[in-house]
């Protein structure tokens, strides 16, 4: 009884002499010095692009859309061909990586787990290969481009070339598909794989007609992701696409993309105008791919919303 | 009792070294309705799964003994030839994310069939037996998953009964229906065993003595290895069960 009274006694006292207006001030400081600093890194943001659409813009015509570029050291001329080089390039290397990625994960997710139960050395095999898809997904694009280099460029003796530089890109791109499949694998319900295989569908019937429909959504925004960096990288095709600027005639041909003649540009002319109007329609391109990818991901989930 | 429809002789599963089921006789009559009921965990799900092989999913499952179906072992056919035989309805209604005619035609269309007019008899066909033509015909293009739970679950129905199936297997099907959708589920069990083998896991006693014509009764000793107690004419086992333990679970005294 006397401990509670003594309690309630110095609370209070607390109460008393407790200074809000002090602590209502610290608490303004504080939420003040975030929102500043909100600001300034949405500020950095808007004011990088903005530097690069307004600056850009004024070299943006549509003459430099339709016309290619005449090379050399002035950086004359247009950007028509890097812009066919870049879809070119994320065309072939999708072409190469879905198959591959969306089969990798097909195995990882819906036949490894089965088969890792009868052999040992099958088991040890799937999970360095699930260790290694996580590991990739995190190393430096430049690493991608020299081992390219090493392999399709000088080994294989692709040279530099629209052939070494998909290869490469898709080995780029590659655990970000196998993840994103996988993921989308695993959110397909159990439920219907039993339904199927209760009725009488083999298990590739059940894969082809059930899960892979019910997972494509998921599949196609891993594809969607892979475009995007494809566009935005430049390493990987720096070593590994050349720089011809003409516009390549055969998956041997060297080329440039347009991040890849962005880098040129800056560097190697003095067409600073010309490098920024290149990086306005690079920031564009982005935007709107990012765009779709958002409405696409909105679907999807809203679809797995309904599903549940 | 002679046609019986499926026989297991001292048969056994066992889940890695843990035996869930324990040499079990049992004789399930042809075009009769037979309830498997007894407390959670006694192996009454895992003894119909058995009749599918749908246990074969699961790693590490080993059985012993034979199950028959019209004679024949099943643990020697194709498990994918067996299981259009053996149709079956999970507790939860389980429709694919596709139309409600491509809910139905998907069995057929597994086994080859492609003729659109075939396939229109067949769900129509399928969706009447259900008792769902009605509700559904003017929205075939309509996804399943739109469907209310009642509905759905017959959805799974026609859809299992689309594959031409001798024997329909029911794991609990109207565990997750209201009252008046279970009455709808029960009335069509009773309808469909004219014409199919129909063996229903149930834990609801009064919907076990409604609908079924057989009922087993599966109990765990203290091995937790689940065994037929007894088998007989539903009336009898509601009535006048032969086994102590029987008679304490119908009674409701553990369970």
């Amino acid at each position: 009884m006397i401990g509670e009274r003594s309690s309630e006694i110095t609370l209070a006292h607390t109460a008393k002499t407790r200074n809000l207006k002090t602590e209502h001030r610290v608490q303004k400081f504080w939420f003040s010095l975030m929102w500043l600093f909100g600001l300034i890194t949405v500020l950095i943001l808007i004011l990088v692009i903005g530097y690069v659409l307004v600056q850009g813009g004024k070299a943006v015509n549509w003459e430099l859309l339709t016309t290619p570029p005449k090379g050399g050291l002035s950086g004359e001329g247009g950007i028509s061909t890097t812009i066919a080089t870049t879809f070119y390039l994320v065309g072939l290397t999708l072409l190469i990586a879905t198959p591959l990625g969306v089969s990798a994960a097909v195995y990882l997710i819906e036949y490894a787990g089965e088969q890792s139960l009868s052999s040992k050395f099958l088991r040890t095999m799937i999970n360095i290969a699930n260790f290694a898809v996580e590991t990739l997904a995190g190393i430096p694009s430049i690493i991608f481009g020299l081992f390219g280099y090493v392999l399709f460029v000088s080994t294989l003796k692709f040279g530099f070339s629209l052939l070494s530089a998909s290869l490469a890109g898709a080995c780029l791109v590659l655990p970000t598909i196998i993840r994103t499949t996988e993921e989308a694998l695993l959110a397909v319900p159990d439920d219907y794989r039993r339904g199927s295989l209760a009725l009488g569908a083999t298990k590739w019937q059940t894969l082809s007609r059930i899960v892979l429909p019910a997972a494509m959504p998921g599949i196609i925004t891993g594809i969607i992701l892979s475009v995007g960096r494809v566009i935005s990288e430049t390493a990987v095709f720096y070593v590994t696409l050349g720089g011809s600027y003409r516009l390549p005639t055969s998956i041997m041909d060297s080329g440039r993309t347009l991040a890849l003649h962005l880098y040129y540009l800056a560097m190697d002319t003095r067409a600073f105008d010309k490098a920024m109007g290149t990086g306005a329609v690079l920031v564009v391109m982005i935007f709107l791919i990012n765009l779709v990818i958002n409405l696409i991901s909105r679907k999807l989930t809203a679809g797995v919303r309904k599903v549940r | 009792m002679n046609d019986s429809k499926l026989v297991t002789i001292n048969y056994s599963l066992y889940y890695g070294n843990f035996q869930a089921l324990k040499d079990i006789n049992i004789k399930i009559p042809e075009n009769k309705v037979t309830a498997l009921i007894g407390p959670s965990g006694c192996g009454k799900s895992t003894f119909l799964r058995s009749f599918n092989r749908m246990n074969d999913l699961i790693p590490g499952v080993r059985t012993e003994g034979s199950v028959l179906l019209d004679g024949e072992d099943l643990f020697k056919m194709d498990p994918v030839a067996l299981r259009q035989n053996v149709g079956m309805v999970f507790q939860k209604p389980n429709p694919f994310p596709k139309s409600i005619f491509d809910n139905i035609a998907y069995g057929p269309r597994v086994t080859g069939l492609k003729d659109r007019h075939k396939l229109e008899e067949i769900v129509e066909r399928s969706l009447r037996s259900a008792a769902l033509w009605d509700e559904v015909k003017d929205s075939l293009g309509k996804s399943g998953l739109e469907l209310s739970g009642g509905q759905q679950q017959r959805l799974c129905i026609a859809r299992a009964l689309a594959v031409e199936p001798t024997v329909i297997l029911m794991d609990e099907p109207a565990a997750s229906l209201d009252p008046i959708a279970t009455l709808r589920i029960e009335d069509l069990i009773h309808k469909l065993s004219e014409n199919y083998t129909i063996v229903i896991v149930t834990h609801n006693m009064q919907q076990a003595g409604r609908v079924s014509d057989y009922t087993a009764f599966f109990y765990t000793d203290e091995t937790r290895a689940g065994q037929l107690v007894e088998f007989d004419e539903t009336k009898t086992i509601f009535t006048n069960p032969s086994d102590q333990r029987t008679e304490d679970y119908i009674t409701g005294r553990f369970g």
